[in-house]
Parts: C-alpha cells; structure tokens; sequence
C-alpha cells in the first residue's frame, strides 16, 4: 500500500520528495504553497485523523518546519487493518522572517487549537484563522519563547534577579 | 433575557482541576464556551531541549499528574526508535502490566471525580480507596506511588520483587470483588442514568471531525485502540477485546470507562500467565555520555485517556532538539468541549467536561 500511495503521490504532486523510511512510514516534503492541496488530496485517500501539527525552529537554515501528522480512523468499524498502522509526516519549510500560512482548519477542524499554540509559543502567522488569541503564556514576550534564539534560562535570570530582597525586620 | 459572562473555574465546585471555561449565559443557557487552558503551563517541552537525554526521564512524567505512566513509555519509545535500542522479551510483558495497572489507577482517579462532581460521595470514596491500593502496588515495585520513573530505554528499572506476582492478583482480585458494589450503587443506578444519560451527545462523524481518540471515540461505536491498531509493549500476545458503546453521550463514555477496567484486569492476569523468564533490561552505553543519532519519530500509545503520541526531532546531539506530545485531553478540552457546551444548562458543565476526562495538565504540559 506504500509503494501504490507514493506513486499515485508523486504522479499528482510535482515538487514533492515521498520517503518510505520504515514500513509503516511515509514522509513527504513539500513546497508550503501546495500543502492544502496535499492534505485535501490525503484526506480523501482515507487518512482522517491529524494526529497532531507541529513546527521546529531550524535556526541555521534560517526556516521553520511544519510538520502534519496523519494516520487513519477506522473505515468498517470492526476490523483493525494495516492502513491504521501507518502514519505520515508532512513537512514543509516557511522562511524565518515573516513566517505566514494559510490556515488548514477548512480540512481538518481540530488543527485549530494547534495552530494557536504555534501562532503562540513560535509567532508564525496563520492567514484566515478566527481567533488566534494567546492559549498557554501568561506574559507578552519579545521573542516568541519556542523559538531556539529565546534564551529560558536567561529569561528566568532577567525575571526573577530584577525582584528586590525583601528586609524582614527582628522582632 | 438579559445576557451575561460566567466564569466557570478554576476556583468553582462543579470544576476538578486547574482549568477554566469562560461561559456566556442567557438564564440557564450556554450560548457559547470558550476553554481557557494555561493554569499549568510549565514549559516542558522547551524546558526538555535543556537537558540530556537522559535528565528527561524523571520529568517527562510530570507532565500528566494523573497518568504519568504512559509518558514515561512513550519518552522511551521515542528514545529506542530513535538509537535504535533493543527491548528484552520479559521488560514488554512486564510494561505492560505495568501499563496496564495505571490504567486502572487512573481509571478509578476518574470515577472518583466523576463520582464525587456527582454528589455519589460513597462511590468516590470507594474508588479512592481501590486506587491507593494500586499506588501501593506500584510503591513496591518502583519505590514511588505517583510518579515512578521506571520504564526506561532498554527496559524497566527493576524485575518484579519475590512475591509481587500474588499482591497483584490479590490486589486486583479484591477490586474485582466489588465491581457488584459499584454497578449497584453507580453504574446501573437510576439516579446517575437520568444525570448522565443523553448529556454531551457526540456523534461519530462529529468524533472523528474533532480529532477525538480513546473513550468519547470508543463511546461512537468504533473500536479505535492504539494498542490493537499498533501494538506496542506485550499487547499483540495476548487475547483481549476493546470495549464500545453506541450511544455517544456520558452515560457511554462512563461505561466504556468500566469495561475498559475490567478488561484490563483480565489483560492482566493473562500476561501474568504467559509471561516469559529472563532479563529486563538490556545493558545500553552510559546513559550520561548518550548522542542519539539526527533523525525524527513520531510514537504513539493508548493512555487511559486516548491517542497519546510524542513527536521527537533529534540532531545528533546530547539534548532532544524538540519535543511535541500529542495529548488526548487536547482536542477534548479545547474542540469538543467547547462544542458540547453550546445549549447545554450550567448544571451540566463539569458533568460534560469529566465525562469528557478532561486532565488540565495534559493540555498545558
């Protein structure tokens, strides 16, 4: 079933690497512009469930990955076949400055949550999505905190040293 | 009527956990919730990029207070996906009865507050009680109650302790024995069907529509399980069945929950029964000088909870580089419980949300 999706894969998509890694693997890489597409194109082919999006600050190439991860809910509702084993990685790469993205939630509805943590926690843009208001942090940061160049520890440094001690009189 | 803004949590009665939904009402009415998660935000997946591999270990199952079992295995799934380390033949067994035994443990956490949200105080009790005695269990064999750090890559920490094999079929035996008590009391009792039944109805296109996994899928009718659809640990070598309802409401989702426990205890007793001789741990290279090879992997296993997945990028260094858990309370907490509460009446908000086995933590990691 990988070798057959793969081809029906490149057959439709032409700036796309698919990789096989494992056997119960697919990674493709994809230009970001033709990711919906891909998604849309996956999700008929039976793989409904977005198990999860995520993204990596590749600081030294200068670019964010996004990375969907599909796998499938079951089609007859007794059975467990290999399709459910199987899960694919779709990675696609928005440059560091201005990252934008269109937003994915018109395919897969649960991507919502997700996209507003990235937009949170790595400040990538994603167009037409409803409500990207803060999920998680508390505080504003200057640089979202994910990203590889926000520094925790001297964060925590700056934060909490700038507190004066407080004198405690004897009785 | 007049139109007004509710706070719902974290500081509420009706609220179990670090978590808040800000509601809009029109008398007794939802017109709209929105899930405001963040109580618990710690950081650990950045806080993770900080430490070795190994330093990961005793943190990774901080992250769910109330199941932290199932981190620990996925962490060192991850780990041995990623450097390619072997597990012996008896630690898969032994994870997963270990697995197994949280499951329950947390299954009774969840009866309890579901109980106790519920005004079944005897219920709750019970079920408290029946969970310390598997916190004790597991106090003997890994030295902690909550937090036990003991599956790790390569294996477990320790073997079963002479004697352990009968505690935990005496133990469970005597949690078996009042599965009468509960059905009686709970389950089958009149009061809790007219609280439960019909509440936060979910249909199985709307399930799979919202990135559901666990039991609000299982209470539609599919028999969704990570550990048939790919099994891990022991799972595949023996005999057992995934438990389904079809009605989609709480009442459901709360009988998935029962038979899921009594499914697992009889998992339990069969890899007892078949588990092999032998080690438990594979001796691996000093943990402290680990650099795992560049790569990425995405895992997955079935928490008590649902679909619970880690996604691990490493660059072939002495630190994870990211690290994204993929927690079932996520869409839970934050899609379908803001959907099931649109029209539904304030008595029924932490009734949908504890049926839904919302963990805050999970969400906020």
């Amino acid at each position: 079933m990988n070798n057959s999706l793969r081809q029906k894969l490149e057959a439709t998509f032409k700036d796309i690497q698919v990789s096989i890694p494992e056997d119960s693997k697919i990674t493709i890489t994809a230009e970001s512009d033709s990711v919906p597409a891909i998604l849309r194109f996956l999700k008929d082919a039976g793989f409904d469930h977005l198990a999860l999006l995520s993204a990596v600050d590749w600081i030294e190439d200068d670019c964010f990955e996004l990375c969907f991860i599909l796998t499938s809910y079951m089609q007859n509702d007794d059975e467990v076949t290999g399709r459910q084993r199987l899960h694919i990685i779709l990675k696609t790469r928005i440059p560091r400055e201005k990252p934008q993205f269109k937003t994915v939630i018109g395919i897969f509805p649960n991507a919502e949550p997700y996209e507003r943590e990235i937009h949170e926690l790595f400040g990538i843009n994603f167009e037409g999505h409803p409500r990207l208001t803060p999920l998680l942090l508390e505080r504003e940061y200057e640089i979202p905190p994910f990203r590889k160049d926000f520094d925790t520890r001297k964060y925590v440094k700056d934060l909490f040293d700038n507190i004066p001690f407080v004198e405690i009189e004897e009785k | 009527m007049r139109e007004l803004e509710l706070y719902f949590g974290p500081q509420h009665l009706g609220m179990v956990g670090n978590f808040s939904i800000t509601l809009k009402v029109e008398g007794d009415r939802i017109l709209e919730a929105q899930a405001n998660p963040g109580y618990l935000h710690r950081g650990f997946e950045k806080l993770m990029e900080y430490r070795t591999w190994i330093q990961n270990f005793p943190m990774v199952c901080r992250i769910n207070v109330v199941e932290p079992d199932s981190m620990e295995m996925i962490y060192a799934m991850a780990v041995e996906k990623l450097a390619g380390i072997e597990v012996p033949e008896r630690a898969n067994y032994v994870r997963s009865i270990y697995l197994e035994l949280a499951r329950v443990g947390s299954h009774l956490f969840g009866l309890w507050a579901y109980a106790n949200m519920l005004g079944f105080d005897t219920v709750a009790q019970w079920a408290m009680y029946h969970r310390d005695l598997v916190l004790d269990l597991f106090e003997e064999l890994t030295g902690g109650r909550v937090y036990h750090i003991y599956i790790w890559p390569g294996g477990v920490r320790r073997d079963f302790p002479p004697g352990f094999k009968e505690k935990v079929v005496n133990t469970l035996h005597s949690i078996g024995g009042c599965v009468p008590d509960y059905d009686a009391t709970f389950f089958n009792n009149r009061l809790f069907y007219e609280r439960a039944n019909g509440i936060g109805k979910i249909t199985q296109e709307q399930a799979k529509q919202w990135g559901a996994t666990g039991q609000t899928l299982r209470a539609t009718g599919m028999p969704y399980d990570i550990r048939k659809a790919e099994p891990y640990a022991a799972y595949d070598k023996v005999d057992w069945d995934v438990p389904t309802r079809e009605d989609g409401d709480a009442y459901s989702r709360v009988w998935v929950i029962r038979d899921e426990m009594i499914e697992s205890v009889h998992m339990i007793f069969k890899l007892l029964d078949v588990m092999p001789e032998g080690s438990v741990y594979n001796r691996v290279p000093n943990p402290f000088k680990w650099k795992i090879p560049k790569g990425e992997a995405y895992v997955r296993c079935e928490s008590s909870r649902g679909e619970l997945g880690l996604y691990m990028v490493s660059n072939g260094d002495d630190k994870p580089y990211r690290v994204h858990f993929r927690t079932p309370s996520y869409p839970n907490g934050l899609i379908i419980l803001e959907k099931l509460l649109k029209n539904a009446s304030i008595a029924d908000v932490g009734n949908i949300m504890i049926s839904l086995y919302v963990v805050a933590p999970e969400i906020d990691r």
